[in-house]
């Protein structure tokens, strides 16, 4: 039986989602016996040229123009774009950043953190730029079911997989939602 | 069905409200939820947030329910799809208005708008963000004001002005820059706030927030393990209701009783000391006994070996040395109960003579004016305050002793209109006072004289005659007062204020006087009893008490009085003094104050919830007691008349024993069993 596909990227976060994710206990081990799972930050997986997938996962928020071509690019290849956590959907605490120009925030980050003894901010083509605000998600692509929470807990996640994997589009229950 | 009920339907039921009242009263009333934000049932409704928005007979446009009276024969329909979508709608603006970040919001866990958001399933935004920044407040020790999360819902304006009275907030700038602003746009610090933290209270949001409490997270963010006990303040002798919020035994929160109904004229509002001081640490805790060793350390015990060794000392102390050996000092912030058992040990334990609290001095004081009833206070209650025309405060400081009274005469001042003189050193933070004479403590008693005897002056001969009217004319007939203004320094302008301001009191209706430290401090008791003759010539003939508010200088002062433990006469019997027992609460001063009887004793115990710093470099032994919050206790009004019981907010840590089993461990090994 071939099993749905599922990819989950790390954009824009803490990686706490992913933490969650892996902390869904028994849960876990139920889900992955039932998917596939191509491309994901927990398997090192580091070339962004998606296969299709049935559902796609993102964890953080858009801050940066390679963060915009991968949130884009997993839309085009999924059925179903999930997002989880406060900064995929919301914005989250990479916001507070938004009260600064990117300039003040590398000037601050490299050059002026107490620590630092002639810093630098790098520049190199490779490095992708920051984009003015950090954004939710669906400022960029269509999203299909949003987690929130900071990081949602494994039962929310678990609860969502489950969801989908049996057909449906889950809205988080009032008693699995929290933004903290 | 009732004279004035009406019938309406809501949600297909038939409800009977009274007429004139609101959709949404009506709706709570028969347990019907409408979600809401800038309602608030101890405030006057303002129909801002359109949260609570109703179908009204199938009409097309909603309305809203906090401000919408019921008709006779309304349909009403509280939530459906249509209803559901607006109030999400109005949601998302909220949030994507200013920035919501929950995860370091120190309120999070203790919002209505996150509550809602949950409730109504708001998992995303379909409107965009504006991330526009606020600032942020931090000017006042005790609140934050946060406006990136301010939803404007206006319920700490209301707040401020319909319970605290104190008008400071409002709304400034229009649109999306409107802001809550203080006063003039100033800051909270320099505004005329005085953090009595009803806007706290009553924010739905973490826009107003505690920064004593700043974060639920660590403990008591799960709403469900949240314990609320009604209690009482004891800290001044008002006694404000509080309802005090705990989880796993610690304090999260002190919020008032705004309940309306009650006969306490501060609508619950509390005061910085109560609301927020009461979560500061007060020192490093006493956590076991700790005794003086042979190297003059001390070093920690347990219980009964303490215990043992308080007894012994001061049982052979009393044996060998007699009456007025064990001295015994015990604070003011005790409870009645405390306070009780504390004098049965000195007096019938250790047969002491020598007891006394540690504002005993301002007992005695009082206790040597002419007006003076043993066993009561010839005072009136604060709570007349409201009532009052002109409000006299001298030689006393209540925004910084008693908050509360300074806030009710700060209310009493916008609202009514009324005259306000202070005659003291310091400016007690009111706004709009008619007078104030800038003078020292010791020359207070100079002008109150003069008013004294410019006040019968004024009164001329009137039809009643106050008691021991002619003995007053008599004695202000030998006042010089021309060389008492000029002896109290006055300069030209303020002599002239002062004469302006004795008219005022002369020919005010319902005067009152607020005075206490200046007055009674001093061993002198002809001030007071000049300022009760003062109160007395404008209080009678409607009142058989003088209009006279004293501040006392402990919680339970009124209270300790009352127990009969201040000695009469001063002690001085310091050559007999060979131990001794001091009682503290904790609060802070007290181990100040006792530093100088400490040094008279050969040996020394000292009860305490805290290291009694600089105390404990003299004593002996030294006994962990629970603070006021760790135990239940009754407490005394400020003017005597009422006695409360302030049942505990939680329990004391682990290990430390309650004052009562100390107190009475220590009375059975004197010899003295209660029966
Ligand atoms: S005020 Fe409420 S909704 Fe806003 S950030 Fe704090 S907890 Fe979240
Ligand atoms: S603390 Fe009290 S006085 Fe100050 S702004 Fe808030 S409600 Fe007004
Ligand atoms: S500070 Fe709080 S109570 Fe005041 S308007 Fe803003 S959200 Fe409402
Ligand atoms: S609660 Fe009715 S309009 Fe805000």
């Amino acid at each position: 039986m071939k099993l749905p596909k599922i990819a989950t990227v790390w954009l824009e976060g803490c990686s706490g989602c992913h933490m969650s994710f892996l902390d869904m206990d028994e849960d876990l081990l139920n889900i992955f016996s039932r998917v596939e799972l191509t491309d994901s930050p927990i398997t090192d997986f580091k070339d962004f040229n998606f296969q299709d997938v049935a559902l796609g996962i993102i964890e953080g928020g858009i801050a940066n123009e390679e963060q915009v071509e991968i949130a884009k690019k997993l839309r085009e290849k999924s059925k179903i774009l999930m997002v989880w956590g406060d900064c995929a959907v919301f914005g989250g605490i990479n916001t507070l950043r938004n009260a600064f120009s990117t300039q003040e925030i590398l000037q601050r980050g490299y050059i002026e953190t107490e620590s630092t003894v002639n810093g630098a901010i790098p520049v190199h083509e490779s490095l992708p730029v920051l984009l003015e605000k950090a954004l939710p998600v669906n400022r960029f692509v269509t999203v299909d079911v949003y987690v929130p929470g900071c990081p949602p807990s494994p039962d929310a996640i678990a609860y969502c997989l489950n969801e989908i994997l049996q057909g449906r589009i889950p809205v988080l229950p009032t008693d699995m939602m929290h933004f903290d | 069905m009732e004279a004035n009920t009406i019938k309406i339907t809501m949600d297909g039921k038939e409800i009977f409200p009274e007429e004139g009242m609101s959709i949404l009263d009506a709706a709570r009333q028969n347990q019907i939820r409408i979600p809401t934000l800038c309602h608030h049932p101890d405030l006057s409704a303002f129909g801002g947030c359109r949260l609570c928005m109703v179908e009204v007979d199938g009409a097309p446009r909603l309305v809203a329910s906090c401000v919408t009276p019921v008709r006779d024969g309304m349909e009403i329909i509280t939530s459906n799809e249509k209803i559901i979508h607006s109030r999400r709608t109005i949601l998302e603006f909220l949030f994507a208005e200013r920035n919501h970040n929950c995860m370091i919001c120190p309120d999070s866990g203790d919002c209505e708008l996150q509550s809602l958001a949950y409730e109504l399933q708001m998992d995303h935004l379909t409107v965009h963000s504006s991330f526009d920044t606020f600032p942020m407040d931090v000017t006042s020790p005790y609140l934050a004001l946060d406006h990136n999360r301010c939803i404007l819902c206006g319920r700490c304006v209301r707040a401020c002005r319909e319970i605290s009275g104190a008008r400071v907030l409002n709304f400034i700038h229009r649109g999306p820059d409107s802001r809550i602003g203080f006063d003039f746009d100033d800051t909270r610090g320099e505004s005329t706030c005085h953090a009595c933290g009803v806007c706290l209270q009553t924010c739905p949001t973490g826009a107003v927030v505690n920064r004593y409490r700043t974060h639920y997270s660590v403990k008591g963010h799960d709403k469900r393990q949240w314990r609320k006990t009604e209690s009482c303040c004891p800290l001044c002798g008002l006694l404000c209701a509080v309802t005090a919020t705990t989880a796993d035994n610690t304090l999260l929160k002190i919020e008032g009783n705004l309940v309306k109904d009650t006969d306490r004229p501060d609508g619950g509002q509390l005061c910085f000391k109560g609301r927020f001081e009461v979560l500061k640490t007060k020192g490093e805790r006493l956590t076991c006994p700790m005794v003086r060793n042979h190297d003059g350390n001390l070093e920690a015990t347990d219980f009964q070996t303490a215990m043992d060794l308080v007894s012994e000392k001061l049982n052979t102390i009393r044996d060998n040395h007699g009456k007025d050996a064990v001295l015994g000092l015990v604070s003011s912030m005790c409870n009645n109960e405390t306070l009780g058992q504390f004098k049965d040990l000195m007096v019938r334990g250790w047969h002491s003579g020598a007891i006394d609290t540690l504002d005993g001095d301002h007992f005695r004081t009082l206790l040597k004016t002419r007006r003076h009833l043993p066993g009561s206070f010839d005072e009136a209650s604060w709570k007349t305050i409201p009532d009052s025309d002109f409000i006299l405060i001298t030689g006393a400081s209540p925004g910084r002793t008693h908050p509360a009274i300074n806030s009710l005469i700060h209310k009493t001042i916008l609202e009514k209109n009324i005259k306000v003189a202070v005659i003291g050193n310091s400016n007690p933070g009111l706004p709009m006072t008619s007078f104030f004479l800038p003078i020292t403590r010791e020359q207070e008693p100079l002008l109150i004289k003069a008013m004294l005897k410019h006040t019968v002056e004024i009164i001329g001969s009137p039809a009643q005659k106050a008691p021991d009217w002619n003995r007053i004319c008599k004695e202000t007939d030998l006042i010089d007062s021309a060389k008492l203004l000029n002896d109290s320094g006055l300069d030209k302008a303020s002599k002239m204020q002062f004469q302006e301001m004795v008219k005022a009191y002369a020919t005010a209706v319902t005067p009152l006087i607020v005075t206490g430290e200046g007055f009674t401090g001093t061993n002198d008791p002809s001030g007071l009893d000049d300022l009760l003759d003062l109160a007395m010539l404008k209080t009678y003939p409607s009142a058989t008490r003088p209009g006279i508010i004293l501040l006392k200088p402990f919680g339970n002062s009124a209270g300790a009085w009352q127990t009969g433990i201040p000695s009469i006469e001063p002690l001085s019997g310091s050559v007999n003094w060979k131990g001794g027992l001091f009682i503290l609460s904790g609060e802070e001063g007290e181990a100040h104050i006792l530093s100088g009887p400490a040094s008279a004793v050969d040996f020394l115990a000292v009860i305490s919830p805290f290291f009694p710093d600089p105390l404990a470099r003299r004593a002996d032994i030294l006994i962990p007691a629970p603070t006021w919050m760790e135990e239940d206790g009754t407490y005394t009004s400020l003017d005597g008349r009422q006695t409360l019981l302030k049942p505990k907010l939680y329990d004391p840590p682990n290990h430390i024993q309650h004052m009562q089993d100390i107190l009475s461990s220590l009375a059975e090994k004197a010899g003295w069993i209660p029966a």
